[in-house]
């Protein structure tokens, strides 16, 4: 036991002795954890900068989206904005063309120059034409009209995270439902199920908003746009999501799908239901 | 009338009242200066006469002197006092065989205690023959006047008022969407720099004026649509509070008032765009597909309210238009056929190359078809709609020069838009 007698070789053993049940304790809780995040990767990971001078709807954005656990960080003007976005990098920014100091057209530009990887939504007052195809040219990746719905704008979020060259990858995971977004197609237990488009995008809608309450409004409006604008009757949504349902049993999923009572639907992924 | 032709006429107008009165004029002077030179004339001879007299010369009755066939001398009975009378006196003249006013010279003369009566009468020029001399000369001079006033005229409208042409021509072109105004041009005459400034000061106001209103029109629409965006928010925020379903409803017919509120500004922003004539024309919009799309869209609607649509489009009809305004035209149309419709209810479509009608079926309206084309009239007043819908498509038409019509007939409600202009 030669291995004792020196007094460094031996402080190295202890060291590892107590090394040991850390690196037992730790490591395989960070495989369960690497399994576990790989559901929740997507949007843990996120980095997001609001550049938007109204204080409220700032507030009530950043409320929305912070439950998904996105890094969240907001500015109300230009040079606040053009800062963060000199210094740090983001995987989306929002922009509202209207801001103090400068344009969000212009800041729109120079975060092209320096970041030409981050997807960029431009959030706007004015629906005008003319100021979406200016934008779009310039590199954004999508066009919001305000007043918009927050479940929208997260849907939209994540749909323009998940085409970034860098970090987004095309594939939804919710527990044992895999949406592959460049195929546009549903796995469910690695097995394929049929849906229509419409389904398809409800179905990608609910897994983009989990656990929020969406009420039929909401869901008819990204469905089908302003086209529901001047529709009373609303009970098309409940044969949609009725549809999708049905499909999503059969195949041997777990009913996510939870009618909330006069409110809407809600796409509920909490740990007690599994 | 031109100015220049008005100009003429004035002038000219006055030019014949000067040469009337100035023929007048003329013709007196003429006649009274002839008059005196043969007045002078005749005195002459009687003097010579009375001379010839005096040297006891004696004539016969009626005798011919220097060839004067009407020179009388007469020897009289009586005593008269010398003296001269000058008076006018009517001869027939046997060429021209009428009366011919004459001047008459008659002389009494007492020589040696006789006294004599002297007397002789002509014209050298008849008084016909002035009036046609002055009336011809008074006509070369009208003739040489009325030249003049045209090349004058000419010169005028050709040259001196070349300046305002051009700024008239600068006004013609322009266009209160260029948002420019139109700078004075400078000449070196007053009248038309003080047009030309007036234009300038004109049109910047009008230009700066119709910024504003744009700016307005815009700015109100944005700072209308941040509130909105941020109640929508807080609302949205509300219903994940867990609320009860009954506070759900208020919620939900709070969120309902916004999304109208919004459209309602969107709507309002949109119209006063198309009146300041800001969608320029100048594509070739394809109606047909641009239709079929339109129904194609809302199938899923149109079977949810079981109706039944009836096409009839015609292949490739183009129309020069704004493509964002044709979008709207059409679907405005076709969403309110949908809206406005009963159950199991139709639709005709209809698209030829001048004409796109479309007919549904729908509850008779309580106020006359025309009225709905104005701002927030609405065929049942208590519907969830903004009542702008049929007001844009009527300044649409408008704008594009096509001529929109509305009937109600039978239980249908017909529209018909006719393409005018359209390039097939």
């Amino acid at each position: 036991m030669a291995f004792f007698r020196s007094e460094p070789s031996a402080s190295i053993v202890w060291a590892y002795l107590i090394l040991i049940p850390f690196v037992l304790i730790i490591f395989p809780s960070g495989i369960i954890a690497s399994g576990f995040l790989q559901n929740y990767w997507l949007s843990y990971d996120m980095k997001l900068l609001l550049v938007e001078d109204n204080e409220d709807l700032r507030q009530n954005i950043l409320t929305y989206l912070e439950r998904e656990g996105y890094i969240c960080e907001t500015s109300a003007d230009y040079d606040q904005a053009f800062d963060k976005i000199i210094t740090y990098t983001y995987d989306v920014v929002l922009i509202d063309i209207m801001i103090p100091k400068g344009n969000g057209l212009q800041l729109l530009g120079e975060l092209k120059n320096e970041h030409p990887e981050t997807g960029i939504i431009i959030i706007s007052a004015k629906n005008s034409l003319d100021d979406k195809i200016k934008g779009l040219e310039l590199g954004a990746d999508d066009y919001m009209t305000k007043p918009f719905q927050l479940p929208e704008l997260q849907a939209r979020i994540k749909a323009v995270h998940r085409r970034n060259r860098l970090s987004g990858s095309p594939v939804v995971l919710v527990n044992e439902i895999r949406i592959n977004t460049l195929a546009m197609e549903v796995l469910v237990n690695d097995r394929k199920i049929g849906l229509t488009p419409k389904e398809y995008d409800l179905l990608l809608y609910f897994a983009s908003n989990k656990n929020h309450v969406l009420s039929k409004q909401t869901i008819a409006e990204h469905l089908w746009g302003d086209y529901v604008d001047h529709l009373e009757n609303l009970d098309f949504v409940y044969q949609h999501i009725k549809n999708l349902r049905k499909k999503l049993i059969s195949a041997g999923s777990t009913d996510y799908i939870e009618s909330v009572y006069g409110i809407g639907y809600k796409f509920n992924v909490s740990e007690k239901k599994q | 009338m031109k100015l220049f032709t008005r100009f003429i006429t004035i002038y000219l107008v006055i030019t014949v009242i000067a040469l009337v009165i100035g023929g007048i004029v003329s013709y007196s002077v003429i006649k009274d200066e002839i008059e005196t030179e043969l007045k002078w004339q005749f005195l002459e001879r009687i003097d010579r006469v009375t001379y010839l007299l005096e040297k006891g010369r004696r004539f016969n009755r009626v005798k011919k002197i220097d060839g004067d066939r009407n020179l009388a001398i007469r020897q009289l009975d009586r005593y008269e006092e010398s003296r001269v009378e000058i008076g006018d006196t009517m001869v027939w003249h046997d060429y021209l065989e009428q009366m011919e006013a004459n001047l008459k010279v008659t002389a009494y003369r007492n020589i040696d205690g006789t006294s004599y009566y002297i007397s002789t009468h002509g014209a050298i020029i008849e008084s016909d023959d002035i009036t046609e001399a002055v009336i011809e000369s008074l006509l070369w001079i009208f003739g040489i006047q009325v030249a003049g006033a045209i090349g004058v005229g000419f010169l005028v409208s050709g040259h001196l008022f070349k300046p305002f042409r051009k700024t008239l021509e600068r006004i013609r072109n322009f266009q209160l969407q260029e948002k420019r105004h139109l700078p004075a041009a400078k000449t070196n005459v007053k009248e038309f720099d003080d047009l030309n400034r007036f234009v300038e000061e004109m049109t910047s106001k009008a230009v700066t004026d119709y910024r504003n209103l744009k700016e307005f029109a815009e700015n109100a629409s944005h700072e209308l649509q941040t509130p909105l965006a941020i109640a929508k928010g807080k609302l949205e925020l509300l219903t994940e509070s867990g609320l009860t379903p009954n506070q759900y409803t208020y919620v939900e017919s709070l969120q309902r008032t916004i999304r109208k509120l919004s459209r309602l500004s969107e709507s309002l922003a949109l119209l006063t765009k198309i009146e300041n004539h800001e969608f320029k024309n100048g594509e070739n919009v394809n109606l047909s597909q641009l239709v079929r799309e339109g129904i194609h869209s809302f199938e899923e609607f149109i079977s949810l309210n079981h109706l039944h649509v009836e096409m009839a489009i015609a292949d490739d009809v183009q129309v020069q238009m704004h493509p964002v305004l044709a979008d709207i035209m059409w679907m405005n149309l076709f969403q309110n056929s949908i809206r406005h419709n009963v159950k199991d209810g139709e639709i005709n479509v209809q698209l030829t190359d001048s004409m796109l009608s479309l007919s549904n079926t729908g509850p008779e309206p309580t106020v006359p078809t025309a009225e709905l084309f104005e701002r927030f009239r609405k065929a049942d007043q208590n519907s969830n709609s903004i009542g702008l819908g049929l007001s844009i498509v009527r300044h649409i038409a408008d704008q594009n020069g096509f001529e929109l019509s509305y009937t109600f007939e039978d239980g249908w409600h017909n529209i018909h838009v006719l393409l005018n202009g359209v390039k097939s």
